[in-house]
């Protein structure tokens, strides 16, 4: 889908100024929660040294590590084999086929932030904090932080300022993704508390070719601000589609048999503290919405 | 489209007219049109320099700049500099234009027009017209016209003048980012300049495309110029947070200054609170043996500005206290008539296993009884809403009413630079029940009879 760019590739609006090359160690980013990964870590910022090791060099080889994960991986996979015999995904047929709610995450106790990676512009240079814990009564979700939108200076970036949070993708035994399939629900419900700035949600569907590993569903939170709580639904057929950034050419609709991450971002270019209240993140089958896709799919003239 | 393909019409005949084998029945369309100089330096159609509609008129070729331009010619050109001097006593978009102007008429080539035009997109916003669709326009205008549009398909394929076609994508990138939206003048420039199917033209679609697509997508949506006066501006974010069409915005204070005795300055800062039916009568309910809080400064944010308000909510009740609201028997259950049902609990629509609710335990939180907003957020302030809250509200006298204030806004806004841990946060919670150490006034008990 990506291939549609028909984008420029725009050069430096600046010069590009002579830029004194980063230490060998990689840069202190303090992130709270877990850092991105390997396969997602693949933007090295200007100036930065290559990292030049060999993949096995990059692995931990820990005794304890390996015992521990040995542990995990086959507890995964007996779960796996044991819970197929109440019915799929451990939950009994009959449930799963009369649901027309369900409830993805929701943050009740300590444990449900360790599938959140939180990450801000301190990646690419800039100097956005995002932090995220639990609310007052460990019931909620806090996303909280600063944003400040100015722009790093390595002579190539031109624009900074998100914060974001984004799920984590869920994994069976010995590392095999699995996907959420939400194929019988065709709306998300979110149950938020913000402070008037308005966020994008993005959802990430399982993509076929490793040049749409960017690509990305999106669409708008609009928060209201305030101390009451905000029931949020949003179909699933208004999410469109882009890809780094850019809302692409060609549409299509979100596919829902293989999500795998869910995120919230933040950048509307407002300096300043923000907060998200996350109750819980559901999805809901709304049988008055009968929209496949929001947006024009067929081929428009001009073609754009 | 209609005015665009005139305009283009018009334009090509101009063209026309100029090439000396036009046909006659074009002519009367050129003379609906103020007719144009014909010199034989015009007449090297088509690769001639043409302005844009807009500026069709006479151009003295001068180079305007005054002294100081000639020198600067020779050197390497450095048009932040040509803003400076030219706005040095006065940053406007008069003198916004008049730069362009002058680099326009400095050259008829128009040498170095891309750097110029990065210059000048960067400086927009310190002038204060990066949302003016017409400076755009006039900075779009500075590209030559019909020199760079493609003319054949090869040229098209490999991106022809490609930085002059990534500087016109800039420029639609930043009306992007300052969400202007273009218009017609617009097009017609793009075309002229770069060709139809040219990178900046389809980046032009693109925007025509999406843009009103969500132009109306926020619900709450908050005007572009926000009221400049603070009670307004309370009013405004009162009623946007309060979400309650019946709630009552009431102004307990204006702001005002007052000289006292010893001839000090008093000034009073604004006072605006609300509150709905339903908070007040929750208020009148509510235990008179557990305090109330007034929290805050809780934020707000309204497009780019931020907004502090503060609320008056009681602790969540704990489970011994809770009261079961006694089902009216006759509403459900047994009770109620058969023939005649008060309550009919069916739709027609739903099936049997139809469930929405969604399987989440509830939030414990506290009542939010009333909100409101001031200039100053002392405990001083803020005790004088309470007592302005009695009036409607005359269980609040005996309700003891506790002070949970945190920094008031300058000081969040200075901590926000400053390195802040996730422990910080959790740190104006222990404060509770103390009173503010500095304010030596009634309330500075923190409880209130």
């Amino acid at each position: 889908m990506s291939t549609a760019i028909a984008i420029v590739p725009l050069r430096n609006l600046c010069r590009v100024q002579k830029f004194l090359p980063l230490a060998a160690s990689p840069p202190p980013w303090s992130l709270p929660l877990g850092r991105r990964t390997i396969y997602h870590g693949d933007y090295r910022r200007p100036g930065q040294t290559r990292d030049n090791r060999w993949p096995w060099q990059k692995i931990n080889f820990d005794f304890s590590k390996g015992v521990e994960g040995i542990r995990k991986h086959f507890g995964l996979l007996k779960d796996e084999f044991v819970q197929r015999w109440k019915g799929p995904e451990g939950r009994p047929l009959l449930e799963i086929m009369l649901e027309q709610t369900r409830v993805l995450w929701d943050f009740r106790g300590p444990g449900s932030l360790e599938n959140w990676i939180v990450s801000s512009d301190r990646e690419i240079g800039g100097r956005s904090e995002a932090y995220l814990k639990l609310g007052r009564n460990s019931t909620t979700c806090l996303l909280y932080g600063t944003l400040c939108s100015v722009p790093p200076r390595d002579g190539e970036t031109r624009y900074s300022g998100y914060c974001t949070m984004r799920s984590s993708q869920p994994k069976g035994s010995f590392d095999r993704k699995k996907h959420y399939d939400l194929s019988s629900f065709n709306t998300l419900h979110l149950r938020v508390r913000g402070d008037g700035r308005p966020w994008m949600i993005n959802v990430g569907a399982e993509t076929y070719f490793s040049h749409q590993k960017d690509d990305i569903y999106s669409y708008f939170l609009y928060t209201r601000g305030g101390p009451y709580w905000q029931d949020v639904k949003i179909p699933f057929s208004k999410f469109f589609l882009s890809s780094r950034g850019r809302i692409q050419d060609d549409q299509h609709s979100l596919w829902l048999d293989k999500v795998n991450t869910i995120g919230f971002t933040l950048g509307d270019k407002a300096d300043g503290p923000f907060q998200l209240e996350i109750d819980f993140i559901g999805v809901c089958n709304d049988p008055a919405h009968n929209e496949d896709f929001a947006y024009e799919v067929y081929k428009r003239n001009p073609n754009v | 489209m209609n005015s665009a393909r005139r305009l283009l019409q018009t334009q090509y005949f101009r063209c026309l007219a100029a090439a000396p084998n036009y046909r006659a029945s074009v002519q009367h369309v050129v003379f609906a049109h103020p007719p144009r100089r014909t010199s034989l330096s015009q007449l090297q159609w088509p690769r001639s320099f043409h302005g844009s509609p807009g500026c069709s008129q006479n151009r003295p070729v001068t180079t305007a700049v005054g002294q100081g331009g000639e020198k600067k010619e020779k050197s390497l050109v450095t048009y932040d500099e040509l803003f400076e001097q030219v706005a040095r006593d006065a940053k406007s978009k008069a003198t916004f234009n008049r730069v362009v102007d002058i680099f326009s008429k400095r050259d008829v080539r128009r040498r170095g027009h891309v750097e110029f035009i990065y210059a000048a997109l960067k400086k927009m916003p310190e002038f204060g017209v990066e949302r003016d669709i017409a400076v755009y326009n006039k900075l779009l205008d500075v590209f030559p016209k019909e020199v760079l549009v493609a003319r054949n398909f090869i040229q098209r394929m490999f991106n022809h003048y490609p930085r002059q076609q990534e500087c016109g994508v800039q420029v639609l990138e930043q009306m992007e980012n300052y969400g202007i939206m273009p218009n017609v003048e617009t097009k017609v420039l793009l075309v002229q300049i770069f060709g139809d199917k040219s990178h900046p033209v389809r980046k032009y679609q693109r925007l025509m495309y999406w843009f009103p697509k969500f132009k109306h997508a926020n619900p709450f949506p908050v005007p572009r110029d926000l009221p400049q006066d603070p009670v307004d501006l309370a009013r405004l974010s009162l009623g946007r947070i309060a979400n309650d069409l019946d709630s009552t915005t009431t102004v307990y204070q204006m702001p005002s200054t007052d000289l006292s005795e010893t001839g000090e300055e008093i000034s009073l800062p604004h006072i605006v609170g609300t509150q709905s039916p339903d908070q007040r009568s929750l208020l009148a309910k509510h235990n008179p043996s557990r305090p109330v809080f007034v929290e805050g400064p809780l934020p707000l944010w309204l497009r780019g500005t931020c907004v502090y308000y503060y609320v008056l909510r009681a602790d969540p009740p704990p489970p011994e206290e809770k009261v079961e609201e006694p089902c009216d028997p006759e509403l459900f259950g047994p009770g109620q008539s058969i023939f005649y049902p008060l309550v009919v609990d069916l739709a027609l629509d739903r099936d049997l296993g139809d469930d929405y609710s969604f399987d989440v335990d509830d939030v414990e939180e506290g009542v939010v009884y009333a909100m409101c907003m001031t200039g100053q957020g002392d405990q001083a302030t803020l005790g004088r809403w309470i007592s302005g809250l009695q009036e409607t509200n005359p269980i609040l006298g005996q309700i003891p009413t506790l002070f949970r204030l945190e920094s008031g806004p300058r000081e969040l806004q200075g901590a926000s630079e400053t390195p802040r841990g996730p422990d910080i946060e959790a740190e104006p919670r222990t404060m509770e029940h103390e009173p503010f150490p500095e304010e030596e006034h009634q309330h500075s008990q923190g409880m209130k009879q």
